[in-house]
């Protein structure tokens, strides 16, 4: 395959292109649900194909195949070209892209245990376990377990020399069980809602997670918060669980540094940011504890990678420090409008797609606090655990987050538990007023699989690692 | 495009050699590209060539499925003995109905060959014009343009042979000044049926009339819902409540209303892929035909669409919605949602209006929060107005609004007869024809500062 890329490169040479990259993408996939002890659904999935990125008359075009033949690949080739040549139709400035390193290299992400080496009885098995213990009660109406592996193998090649190969293993998935009663509906999960947690490791992660210890407080959950009161509305501290926080990170975070968003490229689709360059080194996002990395190389983080999909090292960044705005998710045709360098977050969700800018590791750096010592320290407030909905406004300022299940926080001591619970915020204001974040104990990395971006839509998968934190004068309770 | 006969040919002989008991091929090639644009120039333009092969098959009661994007009759005979081998090392699963048998299927013409014979050249023109409509008013544009041409094909071992090729052309546009945005979007199987610069019209003339917005006071108003708003609606209420999955999961606000009324009887909603107002498909991923079905018929609950195994769960046969065999696990789903039109020219909805706020569009709608009650919350964004006396008097800084969409159709005052299409992730077989809508009570729960 390799050579065929190379053939390909240096034709687009040969044509006088200003640049250009081929990578070529073999994924294989294999899913696993279970639903109620029955096997719903077991399938694999091989995809495979190049793309073809080509600076030329000062613009982009992009084209994608399918079909690896040396005879196609110099078809789309040529189509890439005359799309960048469409595309300077309307250009106002040619694109310049910053320099960068050229490195050959292979990276290969740390597994132990090859998921796709494991028995599928093995799998099945567990997951039918799980799914009988949650269905225990007859209360359950639902109970649904689910792994998803990937094994991701991609060789990038660029008229700048780079010819660099990554192998990478993807492991992850959780449960649910739905609880009813007189109409009413409610759910619980594990490790996290939507699918789970998910990480570049091997088998080996699906063992740690230990489904089966956590079943039946998820399904007595589930069923408590069939007669849990509902979420009083008011003002009060609020203490958000990890994965909570992995999301609050996302999206008023993650998203709104994203500099091609911040530079306006991304308003069709998902909106701009309040996070302007005017605003960086100047902004004080959050309280002085808050500190925010971009980092590429988290340990077994879902955002982990050797290089980005242009060919730039995987990197750590700071976005948030003590509190202030100082960086962006940057790429090689962004980094220098802010006079950088790319830190490497162009990412293709597959061969068929344009690398974008997109979050990696992005990650709330711990704080000092013991959780227990930050439950008995909270006089009054709510606990926050799993996210259940989310919203926020096309420039990351307004946001409401909706948890599966809540507690009340009394004199240092969580009692009586609370259902369709919300929170809402304005980013800044809401990081301002964060006085607490939980120590490395408490301190994981969490993978999100399902981060979208892009026309055509993108789906990406990063990673937030996040501690419990606390935060004062928020408000709850807005559901309807 | 590879055809009818070639394709039939090349997948028939691979499914000949089928050892299972039962087996399905789906298949979908597509031809697809776009052009995306922003700060008045294209920064984004690419286009792909790309199949997706599913085999489904099935030994007693036990299913596999494995897929592959290549069409090398070696990989193609892999990937069946693949989901032969994955479905031997499963136990029965006893909701299993067994495939599809043959079906009839009403004849469409969904193919359109100026869609399919777009260039990026005569897209890069296009946005040229659109741009130039934002310039004269010294505002900027940002958006997409895209054409693709689809063959979706399903054959299985009892028989089933579906064929259908589909064109599908979409546009949206968002004109910007500094201190506001408006929206429009269009989307058709034909690309020249889409009026762009009408469009282009439409997005700089609410960017126009939104400058310098005011603040308004959360709390409930009157609105008027535009099309573009309640589609984005309609697509979480499908994905919560109209699928089969929800309903029997018991989280759908459907679940054991059927008969019961839930919202005001002006209200009628409905999946329909054999009207023509939508983007038109005869039969879903299982080769079985569009039937039309409805969810609320005057206000009253009907029901939900079904797959072959979410309709043998509940004694009832499929509608013709099932999904792609690696998403069938999901459950069926509507792919061409209809609300019924109105008797009101819609000019004159806004007429009506003493005092309210009128939607352009919504963003980021999450429908998670408590979905039994139908409780949806999101942002305005890209035209928010306020309207006195019959009048739009400018525009409105964005608000959250946070409602039971029941509770709030249930206050309807008039609803436009005028629909609009508007495109959705699915939209190679279907889309959402769509009217504007007054509500007497609407619900905004907070404020941004734009």
């Amino acid at each position: 395959m390799k050579d065929k890329l190379k053939e390909c490169i240096a034709w687009l040479n040969g044509k006088g292109v200003a640049y250009a990259d081929c990578r070529f993408v073999r994924r294989e996939k294999e899913s696993l649900q279970v639903t109620d002890s029955n096997v719903d659904s077991f399938s694999c999935d091989l995809n495979t194909g190049v793309g073809i990125r080509v600076l030329a008359n000062g613009a982009w075009g992009f084209a994608a195949t399918a079909i690896v033949t040396p005879a196609e690949l110099k078809k789309t080739a040529a189509k890439a070209m005359q799309i960048a040549k469409a595309s300077a139709l309307t250009r106002h400035e040619p694109v310049k892209l910053a320099e960068q390193e050229v490195f050959v290299d292979h990276y290969r992400s740390d597994c132990k245990k090859d998921p796709f080496a494991v028995g599928t009885d093995d799998k099945i098995d567990l997951l039918v376990r799980v799914t009988d213990v949650l269905k225990k009660s007859k209360k359950i109406k639902t109970a649904e377990a689910s792994m998803i592996f990937y094994k991701t193998s991609k060789l990038f090649v660029s008229t700048e020399g780079a010819e660099i190969e990554q192998d990478i293993i993807e492991s992850g998935g959780g449960y649910y069980a739905v609880a009813f009663k007189a109409g009413e509906a409610q759910k619980r999960s594990y490790p996290n809602s939507f699918g789970g947690d998910f990480t570049t490791r091997g088998y080996e992660f699906i063992e740690e997670l230990k489904f089966l210890d956590h079943a039946e407080r998820v399904r007595e959950e589930a069923i408590a918060l069939l007669d849990a009161a509902p979420c009083p509305s008011k003002e009060t501290t609020i203490i958000i669980n990890a994965p909570q926080m992995a999301l609050q990170v996302h999206e008023s975070c993650g998203h709104p540094t994203e500099l091609d968003r911040a530079l306006g490229t991304e308003i069709s689709l998902a909106g701009g940011s309040f996070m302007t360059v005017d605003k960086l080194n100047k902004l004080k996002y959050g309280s002085d504890i808050v500190n925010i990395t971009a980092d590429a190389t988290t340990p077994g983080g879902l955002g982990t990678f050797g290089y980005d999909d242009e060919g730039a090292k995987a990197q750590r960044t700071p976005l948030i420090k003590k509190g202030l705005f100082v960086g962006y998710l940057t790429s090689r045709e962004t980094a220098p409008i802010i006079n950088q360098r790319s830190n490497g977050t162009m990412r293709a969700d597959g061969w068929n797609r344009l690398p974008l800018i997109r979050m990696t590791n992005i990650n709330l750096e711990p704080g000092d606090w013991e959780i227990k010592d930050l439950i008995a320290d909270t006089r009054d407030g709510i606990f926050f655990d799993l996210n259940k909905s989310w919203s926020i406004d096309d420039k990351r300022l307004n946001f409401q987050f909706g948890v599966e299940a809540a507690w009340e926080i009394k004199n240092g001591v969580l009692g009586r538990m609370f259902k369709n619970a919300t929170y809402t915020g304005i980013t800044p204001e809401f990081w301002n007023s964060c006085d607490a974040v939980c120590n490395k104990n408490h301190w994981h990395v969490w993978g999100v699989p399902n981060c979208g971006k892009g026309e055509p839509m993108q789906i990406m998968h990063v990673a937030h690692g996040a501690a419990p934190a606390r935060f004062r004068n928020i408000k709850v309770g807005v559901n309807k | 495009m590879i055809g009818k006969e070639k394709l039939f040919a090349k997948l028939e002989k691979v499914l000949a050699q089928s050892k299972a008991d039962q087996t399905e091929i789906v298949f979908i090639g597509s031809e697809s590209a776009l052009t995306r644009y922003a700060n008045s120039y294209i920064h984004q333009n690419v286009a792909e060539n790309n199949s997706r092969i599913y085999f489904r098959s099935v030994v007693g009661k036990r299913v596999g499925v494995a897929s592959t994007n290549s069409l090398v009759t070696d990989d193609l005979k892999k990937t069946l003995e693949d989901s032969t081998a994955i479905a031997r090392t499963q136990p029965e699963n006893p909701n299993f109905p067994g495939l599809p048998k043959p079906a009839k299927y009403k004849e469409l013409v969904t193919f359109n060959e100026s869609t399919a014979g777009t260039s990026p050249r005569d897209r890069a023109g296009i946005v040229k014009k659109i741009i130039s409509r934002a310039t004269k008013k010294k505002f900027t544009m940002a958006g997409s343009l895209s054409n693709s041409t689809d063959e979706i094909a399903v054959l299985n071992s009892l028989g089933v042979r579906a064929y259908q090729p589909v064109t599908v052309a979409s546009v949206n546009m968002i004109a910007m000044s500094d201190t506001s945005s408006g929206y429009a979007s269009g989307t058709a199987r034909d690309i020249t049926e889409i009026d762009f610069d009408n469009l282009a019209a439409r997005a700089v003339a609410k960017c126009d009339r939104s400058q310098n917005p005011k603040e308004i006071k959360p709390g409930e108003y009157e609105v008027i819902l535009e099309p573009p708003a309640i589609a984005e609606m309609m697509e979480w209420l499908n994905y919560v409540s109209f699928k089969s999955k929800p309903y029997q999961q018991g989280t759908s606000f459907l679940s054991g209303k059927i008969g019961k009324k839930l919202t005001s009887d002006q209200i009628t909603i409905y999946d329909n892929g054999l009207d023509d107002k939508s983007l038109t498909f005869p039969f879903d991923f299982e080769g079985v035909p569009k039937k039309k079905v409805y969810f609320l018929d005057k206000g009253i609950a009907r029901g939900v669409v079904y797959d072959s195994s979410a309709a043998f769960k509940e004694k009832t046969k499929s509608t013709g919605h099932a999904l792609t065999p690696d998403e069938a696990s999901g459950g069926a789903m509507g792919f061409n949602i209809f609300m019924k039109p109105g008797k009101v020219k819609r000019e004159k909805l806004i007429a009506g209006m003493k005092k309210g706020i009128l939607v352009t569009r919504f963003h980021y709608l999450n429908g998670y929060i408590d979905p039994r009650n139908s409780v949806l919350t999101g942002m305005t964004r890209d035209g928010t107005f306020l309207v006195e006396n019959g009048e739009i008097v400018g525009g409105l800084k964005n608000l959250r609004f946070t409602d039971s969409f029941l509770r709030a159709f249930d206050s309807v005052i008039a609803i436009s007869r005028e629909v609009e299409r508007h495109d959705s992730w699915w939209s190679a077989v279907g889309c959402m024809t769509i009217p504007a809508v007054h509500l007497g009570s609407f619900r905004f729960s907070g404020k941004t500062d734009f």
